[in-house]
């Protein structure tokens, strides 16, 4: 029994150990787990983008000489189509290449023969220009439905599009047409000469039902700077944008009908390099070029100064260059994604991040492509008439390092700059992720917050452990280690709702109190040495001297309350914010950085002065004996001889506040206006890191880029601190080695 | 004079004046708290102002300033009646004022919707009740006490309803299940459950018709007043929650008021959107997710010190998992609520979801934020606090008492289970304390992980499975920050904010000022009884 018994305990004794062991061990597991599942989060930001094909048609020759002007494929990417100049549309199922159906382009126009050009107007949409100078403009749709035995059947339709049929001109080479709200039915073309003819048709039903036509014509035949070579049209036929044969980019008002103006001139390439190809990208806003040397760039409109109030076209982005002439740029319906090809393989980049996504390779030259509505297929149809379905993977082509932390020029601004603003209404905005200006409120809260608790924790701290009589510092030290625990979101609620309306009434008082306060305390120090002569009240106070002090702050602040009104009145025309705004042109807003550094210093006081006080507290007793029976007084015992010796552990004190500080979260969001602006100004808010996070995770969806980069910014704050503590905490243990245990 | 610089007794002011501030902050943090806080409840007396224009106002002083643009004295006046003047407040020069009165009739209604009412009572329309002849404040209470029997006459209906709602629910959720299950053999059991929703789904119908018939019934019962610029105003009597008349209370009624008030906060429903009423569901949210937080983090911070304390040998070892601590409990607390998000709610959540509740889908379950997922990781935010603490106490056990034990025979186990934890027990309490005080004020993290502003639930209710972890919750810190800065109407919202900031910091201090009380007397004992 007994053996059975220390057989029992033994066997206890060590699984007992071994999960104890295993439980330590979870402390620097979590940590590691914490880190690896943000980051793993935040990584796939910088994945690359991947092609894989996902099928192959070979095309069965239509019969000689037939052009094919148009692909495309179905979203899941199980049927394909092809337009030939016939203006047929042929079907083929990917599984087997074999075709499900040939359809005529509905609505042909009379005395047309020939398809000239299709010109995809995004998402399976086509205006067909025929070879008599009509247009016609037809849609491609797709449903399925799935067999009971789980076989996906296509169904594809071919419709048309009424409002966009014109009627036959002469002299057309290439032709766009626009339905536009309110102006009706916007027809540009390209006419031989390079002359080019802007002809608005609108109808107008009035209430009688009765309708009326108005057709306005615009020809614009000046002479141009050189033959064109590429036009484009936005899809509101505001402008009209045109390449040249020797590289000048021109822009056309087409927005007022029977007007055309010409907006632009300018030489967008080096070496006179013919502009080959334009598109608009996304959200019609920047127009991308290329040219015969493969470069590509994007511009759009910017406010140049000494030009008035018209916007010049501008150079923005410089993307990756093809290494041969541009054959065709097709933008991304979904991102700012832009693909270009110099034939023998198609350029997937990025406008905004500038960066190259992808380089699909093709074995013979492309000649046509187009990409699904969804942004994710692309079909491509080469020279051998085979038709290449690609499987396009690009998760966030919008952030790189070089939107994450540099100056981008966005779309819309005058200048590039670092910019934070992550969503809009509408689809095709260009989020605005620069994580610069967050990182920069983190540090200007953190640095005026350690600005207004370092001193006070410090000297406070220094106080506490060297001059106060120890029965009262029982007592002191719990009231601070208590304010530690004061939550956050009350300090925060108040600096908000009641520090900030205060201080707003009049910010001078604070100001004036910085003077007024120590002004005070020297006035009480001299006569402090007045009445120390008169002992007893020495031997009172000795230890006690804060006390004292309480009533000479409270006088401080009221005198300065007092002057600020008088200040104020006299010196300011009775109001300061105006004053300020007038002379200084500083805006106030009234939650501004005062407000957080007094809140957030608040907040990190007690953790700076526990710490510290405990460092100084530790400093060994027999140091202190020495010196004071060296005859030192206790001022420069406290100064000379054991500050110098805590100075370690003072320093992580403030290191593991100044950690605290930067993470802080509803103080930062509730004390200020959570602008992401970046300004030294104490009397502009600011927003963090950390706030952001708070304000924007709970709209960011699920695995978006959004997402993605607010976890990437919650590895900086644990990067930052984890440096900071663990900094902090080496040195520490530094200190405590060399003093031990006291 | 040249001395007493050198000495130095002119720093140890400045620094003593360091201290002196600190103090003077927190004092005025917990002051002006403590100020806007209790005064909420205090039944003011309402003033009636005869302006030089010759109308009135009346209202309870709320505050007096210097008008910024007149610079003449000012008052702010609670008017309350927000249906009919638009809004609480309204500022009154003070030389626009002829003169002040206190009218004895002045009353008080606390209303269910629109924010107080200040008036004066005229009678008192009942059909269908007989009320004796009286004058029309006891008419008044008379029928209030009427309306409040035919109201809980009701609740049995209202109690009926929520289990019918809730077989309802739980049979949509199983026929949920057996449709995805799919399997052929369950077709008639759908049935049968599709037919017992129904049942239950008309039956609610049928009750909720009936209930709402007896609400109108009690609604047509009516109170009269006038305001005090002569309009009148009818309102239900069940609309009604206290009647007041504060300028003739007298001291201990007023006292009598406010302990009622007291009352109404800590166990009421919050009303128009959680800037009046009570915060029941909020304290019991932040405790009940405390609890929960408590049970993870105590075994886990506990195990982690012995480790530390007891088994591990001074090394790299030891050194990184101190470090490793003091990062847990350095770590933005924000951070801790992305990681909750990431690994809790769409990591674990959304597989638990996809294993055990695939027929919900894509309603998550587990795969949102919810209680559950909050206090674990306010558990592994608060670790430290507990690890420390329990490490600080074991180390003060006199190594006498191990060696003593381990000579005796005993395994190091045993020691520990028998004579060091026992002994390091109010130490271990003292971090359990400090942590859910920390845990309590904590909101960051659960902004994103499960807090919400009205929570329709309690996390733990009578039916089956009695705690539901996956409930959302409501938590005072975030009540702050929600009412206080979310609110439409913040100027109202107020008062509210201050009961429960004030109930928030009452919490935390006392919690954590017990357990530093404790925590300084253990380090006395063992100091001073050993070596």
């Amino acid at each position: 029994m007994a053996k059975t018994f220390t057989d029992k305990s033994r066997r206890n004794d060590r699984i007992a150990e071994v999960l104890i062991r295993i439980g330590g061990i979870m402390v620097i597991v979590s940590v590691i787990w914490i880190l690896v599942m943000i980051s793993q989060v935040a990584l796939p930001l910088f994945y690359p983008s991947s092609a894989t094909l996902a099928a192959t048609v070979k095309l069965p020759s239509a019969g000689s000489n037939v052009r094919i002007l148009a692909v495309g494929s179905e979203e899941k990417r199980q049927g394909v189509f092809s337009l030939d100049e016939t203006g047929t549309f042929r079907f083929f199922k990917v599984s087997d290449g074999s075709i499900s159906a040939a359809i005529k382009a509905p609505g042909i126009p009379a005395g047309a023969t020939k398809l000239v050009s299709a010109e995809n107007r995004g998402k399976s949409s086509y205006n067909l220009l025929w070879d008599n100078g009509a247009v016609s403009a037809v849609s491609v749709d797709f449903s399925s439905t799935i067999s009971n035995d789980g076989l996906i059947n296509l169904i594809q339709n071919v419709s048309e599009k009424g409002e966009l049929s014109l009627p036959p001109t002469n002299r057309t080479l290439q032709s766009f047409a626009r339905y536009v709200e309110n102006r009706g039915t916007v027809r540009v073309d390209h006419l031989t000469g390079d002359h080019i003819r802007v002809t608005c048709q609108l109808t107008e039903t009035d209430f009688l039902g009765n309708e009326t036509k108005s057709t306005a014509v615009s020809e614009y035949s000046d002479p141009l700077p050189g033959s064109l070579t590429a036009l484009a049209v936005d899809s509101q036929a505001h402008y009209l944008y045109g390449g040249t044969d020797n590289g000048i980019l021109l822009r056309w008002d087409i927005s007022e009908p029977g007007e055309t103006r010409l907006l632009d001139n300018i030489s967008a390439s080096e070496g006179h390099e013919a502009i080959t190809s334009l598109a608009l990208v996304l959200g019609d806003v920047s127009i991308a070029v290329g040219d015969a040397k493969g470069r590509i760039s994007t511009w759009f409109p910017v406010n140049v100064s000494g030009s008035g109030a018209d916007k010049r076209l501008t150079k923005i982005h410089v993307l990756r260059p093809n290494p041969g002439k541009v054959s065709f740029i097709l933008p991304s319906p979904r991102s700012k994604t832009i693909f270009s090809s110099d034939s023998a393989s198609i350029h997937a980049d990025h406008m905004t991040s500038e960066r190259n996504l992808l380089t699909i390779k093709s074995s013979a030259p492309v000649i046509r492509a187009s990409i699904s509505p969804k942004g994710n297929t692309l079909t491509l149809l080469d020279n051998t008439d085979s038709i290449t379905v690609w499987d396009l993977k690009i998760q966030h082509p919008d952030i790189s390092f070089g939107t994450l932390f540099g100056k981008v020029w966005y779309e819309g601004y005058d200048k590039p700059g670092y910019s934070w603003q992550s969503s809009s209404a509408n689809d095709d905005y260009e989020p605005k992720m620069s994580l610069v200006p967050l990182v920069f409120g983190t540090i200007k809260a953190t640095l005026f917050a350690m600005l207004f608790a370092v001193p006070l924790a410090l000297l406070a701290a220094l106080y506490t452990s060297q001059f106060m009589s120890p029965k009262l510092k029982g007592r002191v030290k719990p009231v601070v280690e208590i304010m530690a625990a004061i939550p956050s979101v009350v300090i925060g609620f108040l600096a908000g709702l009641w520090l900030a309306p205060l201080v707003d009434k009049s910010v001078l008082t604070i100001f004036l109190s910085i003077i007024i306060v120590p002004l005070m305390l020297l006035l009480t120090i001299f006569f402090w040495k007045r009445t120390k002569r008169a002992s007893p009240l020495q031997r009172v106070t000795h230890g006690r001297e804060f006390i004292a002090m309480i009533p000479v702050v409270l006088l401080g602040f009221y005198f300065a309350a007092l002057l600020s009104t008088f200040a104020e009145a006299q010196l300011f025309a009775g109001d300061f914010k105006q004053w300020l705004f007038n002379s200084l042109e500083i805006r106030y807003d009234q939650r501004n950085s005062i407000i957080i550094a007094i809140a957030l210093g608040f907040a990190v006081i007690p953790i700076i002065f526990t710490i510290a006080e405990d460092a100084i507290s530790n400093v060994p007793r027999n140091l202190t004996a020495a010196s004071l029976a060296l005859g030192g007084s206790r001022w420069q015992t406290a100064w000379r001889v054991v500050l110098p010796s805590a100075l370690p552990g003072v320093f992580s004190a403030v290191m593991i506040g100044f950690g605290r500080a930067i993470g802080e979260t509803m103080i930062v969001l509730m004390a200020t206006g959570n602008t992401p602006i970046m300004s030294w100004s104490l009397f502009n808010g600011l927003r963090s890191l950390s706030a952001n996070i708070a304000v924007e995770i709970p709209e960011a969806p699920f695995n978006s880029s959004l997402y993605r980069v607010l976890f990437l910014s919650a590895v900086l704050l644990f990067v930052f601190t984890f440096i900071v503590n663990t900094l902090a905490e080496a040195l520490r243990q530094r200190f405590r080695k060399k003093y031990g245990r006291y | 004079m040249k001395i007493f610089w050198k000495t130095g007794e002119p720093y140890v002011l400045a620094t003593g004046s360091a201290l002196a501030v600190i103090l003077v902050m927190s004092l005025a943090l917990i002051g002006t708290v403590m100020t806007n806080g209790l005064g909420y409840f205090w039944p003011d007396e309402l003033v009636q102002f005869e302006l030089k224009d010759g109308s009135a106002a009346l209202g309870q002083i709320t505050q007096r300033e210097k008008n910024p643009i007149t610079g003449e004295q000012r008052l702010q006046i609670k008017v309350a009646n927000r249906d009919l003047l638009g809004q609480d407040f309204r500022w009154i020069d003070e030389k626009e004022i002829k003169s002040r009165s206190l009218p004895s009739k002045a009353v008080l209604i606390e209303r269910r919707e629109h924010g107080n009412f200040f008036g004066f009572l005229n009678g008192v329309t009942a059909e269908g009740v007989t009320l004796n002849t009286l004058p029309p404040e006891e008419t008044l209470e008379q029928a209030m006490t009427i309306v409040s029997d035919k109201l809980s006459k009701t609740d049995q209906i209202r109690k009926e309803m929520s289990d019918l709602n809730n077989k309802a629910e739980h049979l949509r959720l199983k026929l949920l299940r057996l449709e995805y299950s799919g399997s052929t053999k369950s077709n008639i059991e759908i049935e049968e459950s599709k037919e017992s929703r129904e049942k239950a789904l008309s039956d609610f119908t049928e009750l909720n018709d009936v209930f709402s018939n007896k609400l109108a019934e009690i609604g047509e019962i009516t109170a009269q007043f006038t305001d005090v610029s002569g309009g009148t105003k009818d309102i239900a009597l069940v609309d009604i929650v206290t009647v007041q008349y504060p300028n003739r209370m007298t001291f201990f009624e007023k006292c009598g008021a406010y302990i009622e008030r007291i009352r109404e906060l800590l166990l009421d429903d919050p009303r128009e959107s959680n800037t009046e009423g009570g915060l029941f569901p909020a304290i019991f949210g932040t405790v009940m997710m405390v609890m929960l937080m408590s049970v993870f983090s105590l075994p886990f911070g506990v195990i982690a010190a012995i480790y530390l304390r007891e088994y591990a040998r001074d090394g790299v070892m030891t050194r990184m998992i101190r470090i490793a601590v003091n990062n847990l409990a350095g770590v933005p607390s924000i951070v801790y609520g992305v990681f909750g998000l990431g690994f809790f709610v769409y990591g674990i959540g959304g597989s638990i979801d996809n294993l055990f509740f695939p027929e919900r889908l894509p309603t998550p379950t587990f795969g949102t934020g919810g209680i559950l997922w909050s206090s674990l990781t306010l558990a592994l935010l608060t670790v430290p606090v507990v690890i420390v603490a329990t490490e600080e106490s074991l180390a003060s056990i006199p190594k006498g008492i191990r060696e003593g034990s381990l000579a005796l025979g005993a395994t190091k186990f045993q020691t520990l289970t028998k004579n060091l934890l026992p002994m390091a027990t109010p130490g271990i309490m003292t971090g359990l304390i400090l942590s859910m005080a920390r845990a309590a004020g904590e909101v960051a993290p659960l902004m994103i992980i499960g807090v919400v502003k009205l929570a329709p639930t309690l996390p733990f209710d009578a039916n089956f499975p009695y705690f539901h972890m996956d409930r959302k919750f409501m938590h005072l810190g975030f009540h702050i920050y929600d009412v206080g800065f979310q609110s439409p109407n913040v100027e109202a919202a107020k008062p509210m904010v201050y009961v429960t900031t004030m109930l928030l910091l009452a919490i935390v201090i006392i919690a954590s000022s017990s357990a530093i009380y404790f925590r300084n007397r253990m380090r006395g004992k063992y100091t001073t009884s050993t070596f």
